[in-house]
């Protein structure tokens, strides 16, 4: 780690030519106090067991970023639900303004059979530049089910990271639902581990850049456990010179038998100054598999652009609702009125088509 | 001899679900069987165990094919002994052409080398009388032809394997009047004294035109009633459940 | 013309992967000398131009790096290749010392003795000279050149090539650019004047000859607006060289509204490093059209590259690669859209068999003024065991808003139900397996002339047989 170039995160699993420049990406360190993430961790009540399991959970931005973040942590979150129980943990709401700089740390433990639903968000209140490294650890027991839900909206000229590390058991399910809207680096790593027989997991992401603003994303699938299903779909649309970046792995090991993996991305360009790199990867050691993934990039269709059009839509108006309909299957999971309402407004006033 | 195909016994498992339970069957030479069942009862199974899908796990019991037990034995072996299978839902061979496949498939059972010319002017004959499109023969095998024209792929293959045995599973679902007529024109035209058939069925129009010698219901795994031709209308008019209430 | 050059040069520094190593005191590696160059150049009678060329491309070679991504090279022994390459050293292996599994595909491919020595790098050249005269001759009435790389330096068309080579791939493009560039041997040299139809496909293989049986050879073909030729490299057979490195380099010039399809079935023997780079430019309303069967080499790296550079350009790529035992195959395909309305079809397959590895790693740039541009790409991978590897790595970098860019790809297995059905009809399961996967293949196969179609089945055939 360079202290010029910051963090190194979001690693490609498998390296490629170097001038596409996406085997990794840089994000800034900050200034903040350190912190003994151990003694937070005394207090979880999550056991010596349960702590290892936690520490061995690799993220989707890596060893450098959860370093930093664990090591700065100023909000330290442990949510454990207990066996066949179901919960909807009470909104995690932080708000950012003053130059606020949040390292929050957020370790869920779904116990046997239990549901739990989680959500995060994160969101300016003025114009000052925020920091925000967030990460979060999930541990899926067997049978249970966890849904996280996050949204982000951080102004122009704040600094955002999500860092994700997921580990599924048998028969257990984990939900991801992001809305990643805002930030002037706004970065995010995910790697869900199907360890466990039928393990599933589902992420839905979308992300939404303009001025010069940059997203930069790292999805990883890793498959050990047989029969596990993974379906990764980000969807986004782009304008003004924003510069977009999106890594999506599916990783079949060695012995996951007649496991599932489906990867989707769907990047909308509206600006000729944008830049779209994506990078779908499907990695595979293992015969008894069945891996998709399919992206589309670009315009809009023309045959759904005439469809729409031949209803009486102008061709601005037939954009504007294809991104909208792009973004329902996450937002409709935004059941937070007060937030919902800010996400709303905010591609409202920030979207113009033209 | 005249005894075909002989089921002994046979209990059979798929997907570690246990399908068929104990049963057994005798078809001689020349007959037509039909089998007719509730939904699940093992009709497909039993079609797939007689052809060696290894899929199914064959438990207990035994299957004898002209006096000899080809229990053991793999499916291409036991079709060039005589038994075919036309699927219920065939798969598709991208890269494959039908007429390629045609002849490399009656090669195998021949033993023979094939004149191309004379086996491309039976083959078209073949397509003919099943109303198939000619064109249908440089297409790949099955891929992105409708339920119907799959169906009578199927009948068509028959047509140029000449089996000893041909076992139909659903064969007229999915086609309309017209095929399933042409279609059972095909059939009609297989159909000699030393073939026989095992056809399944849920109704009653692919029978048109065949003398069917024995009808059996199967139900949960076991055939648990054998009668005459006059079943398919009882079945067809009552259903199944009377037969079925005096099982239980 | 010289502003075309200057967009391809502009484009150099943004796509061409390079590292220059960060210490200036290094040792130069495996003897290969200055003065070792020079011997090679006074042989062949090199122009002045081509010596200075020779030694700029060792400079180069020194300062580079390998490559940290992709497959490991470190069976690589240079030392050894650099023994071949000296001039006036005997290039021709012992037959006894061919070994014996390459004896045994040449006895099952049906190829007959005098070409199995050419193609062993033990033999003199062999008959197909004549064939290659006699192609000559026909194509010389139409106008158009087609002789080996050595001569076409300083005959008539010396300017045509100074023009064009190594524009397209220069020396700093990689290490094993600048290594070829140094001491480049043989190939082709085509040149199609303007609005000829070529219409019988040329072959590299009647060029096949011993000294150095095309381990560096450079393939250089111009085809002027309108025109149209096919032309084929490579063959079924296995290659075999003890010096177990072919760097070889093909740049292809598609001039206006001109056509290339430009074939190649490679199949290099087990212990090669296949480090091969292919160029194409295409102008203003051209159609650049690549098949591609690879199937031998203990190691590859192959990207054939197309600059999609004129306005309403097109490209296609139809590719299989079949990596076997102790096989690791890096092989795909990169494509820089720079005019408007261009367009890119690639369609690549794959299959792994026995612990071979295969990656498929893409590359699609739609640069800023490459307005209304498509590209489509769909890559199908097959896994036949589960020591095998398949990987895919594709990448796509657009920078308009007005283009259309597809990526879809799928990896599996051969599917039991279809194995069942083929051999429900009296098929043996390896023959329904080799059925399946030679359908797989088959959209590469119609793609070839049929007799190369055949080979190619044949070859896959072959890979398919359960030996060790």
């Amino acid at each position: 780690m360079n202290k010029n170039t910051g963090l190194s995160v979001n690693h490609l699993p498998v390296l490629t030519w170097n001038h596409i420049g996406i085997n990794e990406a840089q994000f800034p360190e900050t200034e903040l106090a350190e912190v003994e993430f151990d003694a937070c961790y005394e207090k979880s009540g999550f056991g010596k067991e349960i702590a290892e399991i936690f520490d061995n959970i690799e993220t989707g931005m890596g060893a450098e970023a959860v370093a930093f973040t664990m090591n700065h942590c100023t909000n330290p979150i442990f949510i454990r639900v207990k066996e066949g129980e179901k919960k909807v943990i009470e909104p995690l709401k932080y708000t950012f303004a003053d130059g606020a700089k949040v390292c929050d740390v957020t370790y869920i433990l779904a116990e046997k059979n239990s549901e739990v639903s989680v959500f995060q968000s994160y969101i300016s209140e003025d114009d000052t530049a925020s920091y925000h490294a967030g990460l979060t650890k999930i541990v899926a027991l067997e049978g249970a089910k966890v849904t996280l839900i996050q949204t982000q909206l951080l102004n122009d000229s704040s600094l955002h990271s999500n860092d994700l590390g997921i580990k599924i058991e048998d028969s257990a399910k984990v939900e991801l639902v992001q809305a990643e809207l805002g930030a002037k680096m706004d970065y995010v790593g995910c790697m869900a581990l199907l360890s466990g027989y039928c393990a599933e997991f589902a992420a839905d992401t979308i992300y939404y850049g303009d001025e010069k603003r940059k997203t930069d994303l790292n999805f990883i699938a890793r498959h050990t456990g047989k029969k596990t299903v993974s379906n990764m779909k980000a969807k986004g649309a782009l304008f003004g010179e924003t510069d977009k970046v999106y890594r999506g792995t599916i990783d079949f090991i060695n012995g996951c038998k007649k496991a599932k993996g489906d990867e989707s991305e769907e990047t909308l360009i509206f600006s000729d100054k944008a830049r779209n790199r994506t990078i779908p990867l499907i990695l595979c050691d293992e015969e008894d598999v069945v891996g998709n993934h399919a992206a589309t990039i670009g315009r809009i269709n023309e045959n759904r652009m005439f469809y729409l059009m031949s209803r009486g839509l102008s061709e601005n108006e037939v954009k504007e609702l294809v991104v909208r309909a792009s973004y329902e299957s996450v937002l409709s999971r935004i059941t937070d009125e007060e937030i919902r309402s800010k996400v709303d407004s905010y591609l409202e006033r920030r979207m113009i088509i033209e | 001899m005249s005894e075909l195909l002989r089921v002994e016994n046979v209990h059979a498992l798929a997907d570690d679900k246990q399908i068929l339970n104990g049963l057994n069957l005798e078809i001689k030479k020349g007959e037509t069987h039909v089998i007719m069942g509730p939904n699940g009862a093992g009709k497909s199974t039993l079609d797939s165990v007689i052809m060696g899908n290894p899929q199914y796990k064959v438990t207990e019991g035994k299957v004898f094919f002209e006096g000899e037990d080809i229990t053991a034995l793999k499916a291409d072996a036991r079709a060039r002994k005589g038994i075919f299978l036309s699927f219920q839902t065939p798969e598709e061979v991208p890269g494959v052409t039908l007429e390629d496949f045609l002849r490399v498939c009656r090669r195998n059972m021949t033993g023979q080398p094939l004149k191309v010319f004379a086996f491309r002017k039976e083959l078209k004959a073949l397509m003919d009388d099943l109303d198939m499109d000619p064109s249908y023969a440089s297409r790949y095998l099955n891929v992105g032809f409708s339920g119907g024209e799959k169906k009578k792929s199927e009948i068509l293959q028959m047509l140029v394997l000449q089996p000893k045995l041909a076992m139909l599973d659903e064969t007229d679902s999915g086609l309309d009047v017209d095929a399933v007529r042409v279609v059972s024109k095909g059939i009609k035209k297989f159909k000699n004294e030393d073939n026989s058939l095992l056809i399944i069925t849920h109704n009653a129009r692919i029978l048109e035109n065949l003398d069917i010698d024995k009808v059996h219901i199967l139900y949960n795994g076991r055939i648990i009633k054998t009668a005459g031709p006059e079943l398919i209308e009882e079945v067809n008019t009552n259903g199944f459940a009377n037969i079925i209430g005096k099982e239980d | 013309m010289a502003s075309s050059k200057d967009k391809v040069s502009e484009v150099n520094q943004s796509i061409y992967d390079f590292r220059y190593a960060e210490n200036a005191s290094y040792k130069t590696d495996s003897g290969l000398t200055e003065d070792i160059v020079r011997q090679i150049s006074k042989e062949k009678h090199d122009p002045d131009w081509m010596l200075d060329f020779r030694l700029k491309s060792l400079e180069i070679y020194n300062s580079m790096t390998i490559p940290e991504w992709g497959p490991p090279i470190d069976g690589l022994h240079m030392e050894d290749i650099v023994t071949y390459i000296k001039p006036n050293t005997d290039m021709k292996g012992k037959w006894d010392e061919v070994p014996d599994d390459i004896k045994d595909t040449f006895e099952k491919l049906g190829i007959p003795q005098a070409e199995r020595e050419s193609l062993a790098g033990v033999g003199a050249q062999y008959d197909s000279e004549v064939v290659y005269h006699n192609v000559k001759k026909e194509v010389e009435e139409q106008g158009v050149i087609y002789t080996d790389m050595e001569s076409a330096l300083t005959g008539e068309y010396s300017d045509i090539v100074k023009e064009h080579f190594m524009k397209l791939v220069p020396p700093t493009d990689h290490k094993f650019a600048a290594l070829h560039g140094a001491v480049w041997s043989g190939g082709s040299f085509v040149y199609v004047p303007a609005g000829v139809h070529v219409d019988i496909p040329l072959q590299s293989y009647f060029r096949l000859n011993a000294a150095g049986a095309g381990q560096f050879e450079h393939t250089l073909i111009v085809v002027e607006p309108g025109a149209y030729l096919h032309f084929i490299e490579g063959c079924s057979a296995p290659k075999y060289n003890v010096a177990n490195l072919h760097a070889g380099c093909v740049e292809l010039f598609v001039g206006d509204g001109a056509r290339l399809r430009y074939s190649t079935i490679e199949n290099w023997s087990k212990n090669m490093y296949n480090l091969n780079t292919k160029r194409a430019t295409v102008g203003k309303d051209g159609i650049m059209e690549w098949v591609s069967g690879s199937f031998g080499s203990h190691t590859s790296y192959l990207y054939p590259m197309t600059i999609l550079k004129g306005d309403n350009s097109k490209m296609e790529f139809t590719g299989i690669t079949f990596a076997g035992k102790g096989q690791q195959l890096d092989t795909g395909d990169k494509v820089v859209h720079i005019g408007k309305n261009t367009s890119s079809h690639i369609s690549t397959k794959s299959i792994s068999k026995d612990g071979g590895e295969c990656v498929y790693r893409g590359e699609v740039i739609i640069t800023e003024n490459a307005a209304n541009s498509r590209s489509s790409v769909n890559c199908d991978s097959l896994m036949l065991d589960s020591i095998s590897r398949s990987d895919t790595i594709p990448a796509m970098d657009i920078r308009n808003a007005t283009s259309d860019v597809g990526h879809e790809a799928k990896i599996g297995r051969i599917s039991d139900e279809a194995v069942f059905y083929l051999m429900s009809r009296g098929m043996s399961e390896e023959d329904a397996k080799s059925m399946i996967v030679s359908g797989f293949a088959e959209p590469v196969a119609k793609e070839l002339p049929l007799e190369y179609a055949v080979e190619m089945n044949n070859l896959i055939k072959l890979e398919m047989d359960t030996r060790d």
